[in-house]
């Protein structure tokens, strides 16, 4: 393979990986904290249209990525009002607000369809573009691609290195003994619960203004919400894993437009719908790795012990089980 | 309580805790929980510079009071006043500012963050790296503890995270500290440890202890002075030198001849009896396997109609132990005969149809199904007789367990003692080996003297009750034989133990790995 | 109370809908009495309704059972999917030239609907017993492989003679097709067969050992795994009958509705159903109350694109503000009804 293809190979991944890292880092920021946004779907393609007819009507693509995390940080503060504050279940209410946000998108965007629109473009930045490899894929394309590197730097930085990224964390693991301590729980838990639904609002808004421009019914980004709760959860909630679970779901459905190329016999939807059987298998592959026949299987075979998750945790002490209630 | 309000109390608070010796009133403090009534117009004094002691049996309520003085609980009515400052409740943050700190009996930290980590998020703003890193270090040295910085607090010992959580109370000045049967879980020399910091921290004159136990050996040892509590009232108050019997008659208002479940004397002659007969569990190179991790190479047997003991600290081993026999852990070598059956790798349907069963020490979370009724729970495990289930409940339960008569209640509405009866009522009585987690946690003295009184009637008639306890003197008390854990081995079987205080030195030496494996003589 | 209480959030949820209308530039009154009339406004609209409510409440019942053990069955959708399927696979196989009566096919094609509906809901429980996969995403995954292997069969192997359409696969002869009612667009059968399942759920749930078990799985899995309840084999028994009963309605909708495999033949059943079962949270005697609202917003929906141009996911954006106002009153007045077991 020459560099140039691999180049190409590469820009195209992190192309289509951008929006799923915003909204899975927005996911994992929200997490950590013990809240499960199940709206992601729904967020992300009402962000899309949201951020699509704003930049249609400003003329401005930038001011549409904005009303697209703004789009997407209203539907968390709903869930945050209901889930949160008012005590409601949050697996209920984020479900009800998935459906919700994809028909009132459907239905508010219902003359946006087909219609031209404003497009984030390509940002170059001469000197880094000329990179062997990395240089064009990041630093002559999309600015999405530029946005999400910034964002997984900066999501890490804020959980691991700062206060307020550990009160967070804290909170994540024991909403109770935070109580107990005198922390602001639920504060935080609104704030991550708010910032969540902001960075999902902005992946859905790439979609639209750059990754699949345009709005129409379908659009195309549908079902890439679920795949990023899949992902946040591959990725073992830490932010670089995170990404990288991202970029591997990106290369499925690139490696899927590269085949279709090559064997035009098999049909496109076998490829559209590629993404979801990994899904299921990735996190089969998760949870066999903590269960105990495999620990057995480490013992005897010690190759298969570097294999291990190394940390005892996994998801944060708030979320486990969290998934496990009703309504 | 509004936040202005909040900040503002605080900020009083603040200087007062500096300027004055910390001095606490409760006056009439009533709390109740729906029906129940746990604090009954309390009103204790507690003064600065002594120890003071809140006795009581499980169930009193005092870990009730002093929550509310820890700012988790509000008082129903009363008034709680700090140092001249009044309040009708105090919030987590107005109480550190105040200078109180509660050690729950239970770690309330953060396990996957690191030990500087948790020390950072003390309640008020979160410290830097540096500056926990500083700080941990000087309140350790202060208090004469040694913590490794970078390992998560998952990682330590259950003593070890004491010591954290009095580092941090004591870094951000607590001077009125409240530890709530803080010696559960620890060994004997590692209470001894706790007990000097104690002494050392009230020894300067503005600052107050206050422990909370059942333990009256405890008490005495430690304490300046002595409330004690029973039924949710304040029914005395004594000093030092410190009154055995008084308390005790306090404690359990003033009955001559109290259960404390003593056993009927072992007869010398039924060890060669028991040798006898064949075993009933038989574990041969045994390694049991569960989430958390494995124990291996165990090799022993069990005889039937006798009540063992299990001794160790958390993370000795003993819970997979129990697990594994249950059929809860997998037995992933090795081979497991019960009455001759092979049961290794066997699944849980298995287990019980030999007459396995096991009792959780988390009752209503493990065992029990909170929100339905004991008639259901007695549907739910007697399914043939579920026809006649009110009489099974009158006859079985009311009548033989003695459980409250409120069939159609809620479990989770029940209390501890209650709890545990209905479990032990959902036992079949042809059960051969029965595996005990904790089964008198918690428990008041009436309903574990009703336990141990079931578990020898079972024992008599021919099955074998398993036991793992935190008490070591429950331990010395009903056990024929102690397997001791440490570290994931057994490392001592012990025939009946006479119960002195040098035994139980001994016995929590082995627990914690000091004593070399040797069998102790009695 | 509880009555008024029901009032004033359904005007409250007018009020709302009226303000989102307003956004988009709809006429607001004209609107709901579009909705209105098309979901009742004569005999054929009624049945229509009536026709949109057998899935619904099938699925309804079925998933009464699933979170009757805190299992949230997404995936019911597949499950109609591939129930849809089963059933044609079997009424394509009738040959008009042979002997045996058209209604043993069509028997044989409810059968079989059931029997992939429950097989792919199985599939999705193995992975959430012994896979430990959550059967949110399984079930979502498997939804999305449901959908791809319909349209590749309308597409590919079954496609219509000449050219493949996405209008869905050849019609069924007439002889195959569930009787309608009167000439109606709709089946008795299947409302019958919709009445009958309602009631063996409830009857399964409320007076049954096994909904007491179920019952115990839901509140505690770990201690009915300790009283040998085997919590696994129940959440397998609750999930393979609510997909038999997905699948029934998958069967139902080809055979007896739209006589033929259409895409996104589901076309949000199995979603709306999980939202009546949360409107009446698990309640089973308001469920039928709730499928027939559903229903009505459904179809009468239908209409707004040709008479006012608006798109019919209307009808979804009322379903969920709705759904979100009576969640938020739940919780701002608490009666003991709408505090959850």
């Amino acid at each position: 393979m020459t560099p140039d293809i691999l180049t190409a190979q590469l820009t195209a991944v992190l192309f289509a990986a951008a929006p799923l890292i915003l909204a899975a880092l927005g996911e994992t920021v929200a997490e950590r904290a013990g809240v499960i946004n199940l709206s992601l779907d729904g967020t992300m393609l009402f962000a899309a249209m949201v951020a699509f007819a704003g930049a249609r009507a400003s003329g401005d693509a930038w001011l549409g990525l904005a009303a697209g995390a703004g789009a997407g940080l209203a539907v968390a503060g709903v869930l945050a009002l209901l889930g949160l504050v008012l005590g409601a279940s949050e697996l209920a209410v984020g479900f009800i607000l998935t459906l919700f946000c994809r028909e009132l998108a459907y239905f508010l965007g219902h003359g946006l369809a087909r219609q031209p629109g404003p497009d984030l473009g390509v940002l170059a930045i001469p000197g880094l573009d000329a990179l062997p490899l990395l240089g064009r894929a990041v630093f002559r394309q999309s600015p999405v691609v530029l946005l999400s590197v910034l964002a997984v730097a900066g999501v890490w930085y804020f959980l691991m290195r700062t206060r307020p990224g550990l009160l967070l964390r804290a909170v994540g693991e024991s909403p109770s003994a935070a109580l107990a301590r005198g922390l602001p729980a639920k504060r935080v838990q609104v704030l991550a619960c708010l910032a969540g639904g902001a960075l999902a609002g902005l992946g859905g808004a790439c979609y639209s203004l750059s990754v699949k421009p345009g709005w129409g019914h379908p659009q195309g980004c549908e079902g890439a919400g679920w795949i990023v709760l899949a992902i946040v959860i591959f990725g073992g909630w830490r932010p670089v894993r995170v990404a990288l679970g991202a970029l591997f779901f990106a290369a499925i459905q690139v490696a899927g437009i590269l085949l279709q190329d090559v064997l035009p016999g098999l049909s496109g939807t076998l490829f559209q719908i590629a993404p979801f059987p990994v899904m299921i298998l990735t996190l089969l592959v998760v949870n066999a790795r903590r269960s105990a026949a495999f620990r057995e299987a480490a013992r005897r075979l010690p190759l298969l012990g570097r294999l291990m998750p190394r940390t005892a945790g996994g998801a944060p002490g708030a979320i486990v089980g969290a998934l496990d209630k009703g309504f | 309580m509004p936040a202005a309000a909040a900040r503002h109390d605080r900020g009083q608070c603040l200087q007062i805790a500096f300027e004055h010796p910390v001095d606490v009133r409760l006056s009439h403090i009533v709390k109740r929980f729906g029906a129940v009534t746990a604090n009954d117009d309390i009103s204790l004094h507690l003064g600065p510079g002594r120890i003071h002691g809140l006795v009581g049996e499980n169930g009193a309520g005092k870990s009730t009071l002093m929550r509310m003085l820890g700012g988790t609980l509000a008082p129903d009515s009363g008034r709680l006043t700090v140092s001249g400052r009044d309040f009708t409740r105090l919030t987590p943050e107005s109480a550190a500012a105040c200078g109180i700190g509660l050690l729950p009996q239970d770690p309330l930290d953060f396990p996957p963050l690191t030990v500087w980590e948790n020390f950072a998020l003390g309640g008020g703003p979160v410290l830097g790296r540096r500056q926990a890193r500083t700080r941990l270090e000087a309140a350790c040295a202060r208090l004469g503890f040694c913590l490794p910085p970078d390992t998560p607090v998952s990682r330590l010992t259950v003593a070890e995270r004491q010591h954290l959580e009095l580092a941090r109370l004591f870094d951000r000045n607590a001077r009125l500290l409240i530890l709530d049967e803080p010696t559960t879980g620890i060994s004997p020399a590692q209470r001894e440890t706790l007990f000097a910091v104690l002494r050392d921290f009230v020894a300067d004159e503005g600052r107050l202890a206050v422990l909370v136990t059942h333990k009256l050996a405890e008490a005495k040892a430690l304490c300046d002075t002595v409330a004690v509590l029973r039924q949710g009232r304040l029914v005395g108050r004594f000093d030092a030198p410190l009154d055995t019997e008084a308390i005790l008659d306090a404690m359990f208002g003033g009955t001559t001849v109290h259960e404390t479940g003593q056993p009927a004397p072992r007869t010398p002659g039924t060890p060669d009896k028991k040798a006898a007969t064949a075993p009933l569990v038989r574990l041969a190179g045994v390694t049991f396997a569960d989430e958390k991790a494995v124990l291996e190479g165990l090799t022993c047997t069990l005889p039937p109609g006798a009540i063992i003991g299990l001794a160790g600290i958390a993370g000795g081993g003993q819970e997979i132990f129990l697990r594994g026999l249950a059929g809860l852990a997998r037995t992933v070598a090795g081979r497991l005969t019960v009455s001759g059956r092979d049961l290794a790798g066997k699944p849980l349907s298995r287990f019980r149809a030999a007459g396995i069963r096991f009792l959780p020490a988390a009752r209503l979370e493990e065992g029990l199904f909170p929100g339905l009724s004991p008639l259901d729970h007695l549907r739910l495990a007697f399914p043939d007789r579920r026809r006649t289930v009110a009489d099974l409940f009158a006859s079985r339960c009311v009548n033989g367990f003695r459980l409250t008569n409120t069939p159609d209640a809620p479990s989770k509405s029940l209390s501890g003692g209650n709890q545990q009866r209905l479990l032990l009522s959902l036992i079949p009585d042809d059960t051969r080996l029965l595996l005990a987690e904790s089964p008198t946690r918690g428990l008041d003295a009436a309903s574990i003297a009703q336990i141990w009184s079931h578990f020898r009637d079972r024992a008599a008639g021919g099955a074998t009750v398993l036991f793992f306890s935190e008490d070591l003197d429950e331990l010395m008390t009903h056990a024929d034989r102690i397997l001791v854990f440490y570290d994931r081995r057994i490392v001592a079987d012990l025939p009946a133990v006479a119960g002195t205080p040098d035994d139980a030195h001994r016995l929590g030496d082995l627990m914690t790995g000091q004593a070399a494996r040797e069998e102790l003589r009695p | 109370m509880p009555l008024v209480r029901a009032a004033a959030t359904l005007l409250l949820a007018l009020a709302v809908t009226m303000g989102i209308l307003f956004l988009a530039g709809a006429p607001p009154v004209h609107t709901l009495a579009v909705l209105a009339t098309g979901s009742f406004g004569s005999s054929t609209a009624i049945l229509r309704t009536l026709s949109a409510m057998v899935p619904l409440l099938l699925c309804g019942a079925g998933l009464c059972l699933t979170f009757a053990v805190n299992l949230w069955n997404i995936g019911v959708e597949g499950q109609i999917i591939l129930g849809s399927i089963g059933s044609l696979w079997v009424l394509r196989a009738w040959d008009a030239t042979g002997s045996v009566a058209p209604v043993l096919y069509q028997i044989g094609a409810l059968l079989a609907a059931m029997a992939c509906g429950a097989a792919w809901a199985l599939f999705s429980g193995l992975l959430r017993t012994h896979g430990r996969v959550h059967e949110i995403f399984s079930g979502l995954g498997l939804n999305f492989v449901a959908l791809g292997l319909s349209l590749w069969l309308i597409l590919g192997p079954w496609k219509r003679p000449g050219m493949a359409s996405m209008s869905g696969t050849e019609p069924l002869p007439a002889l195959l097709r569930l009787p309608a009612w009167g000439g109606r667009p709709m089946s008795l059968v299947g409302l019958v067969l919709a009445v009958c399942a309602f009631g063996l759920v409830a009857w399964l749930l409320r007076r049954t050992f096994f909904g007491l078990a179920l019952s115990a799985v839901r509140h505690n899995p770990r201690a009915a795994a300790l009283l040998g309840l085997g919590p696994e084999k129940r959440m397998l028994a609750a999930m393979g009958l609510c997909g038999a009963l997905a699948g029934l309605a998958g069967g139902l909708l080809v055979a007896g509705l739209y006589h033929r495999l259409i895409p996104s033949i589901s076309g949000l059943y199995g979603y709306t159903a999980i939202l009546a079962v949360l409107m009446v949270s698990g309640s089973l005697p308001l469920l039928p109350l709730a499928c027939l609202f559903f229903a009505a917003l459904t179809v009468g929906s239908i209409q707004l694109p040709l008479e006012l141009g608006l798109d019919s996911s209307l009808s979804g954006v009322i379903q969920g503000v709705l759904l979100l106002l009576v969640f938020a009153v739940r919780r701002l007045r608490p009666t003991d009804a709408g505090r959850s077991a």
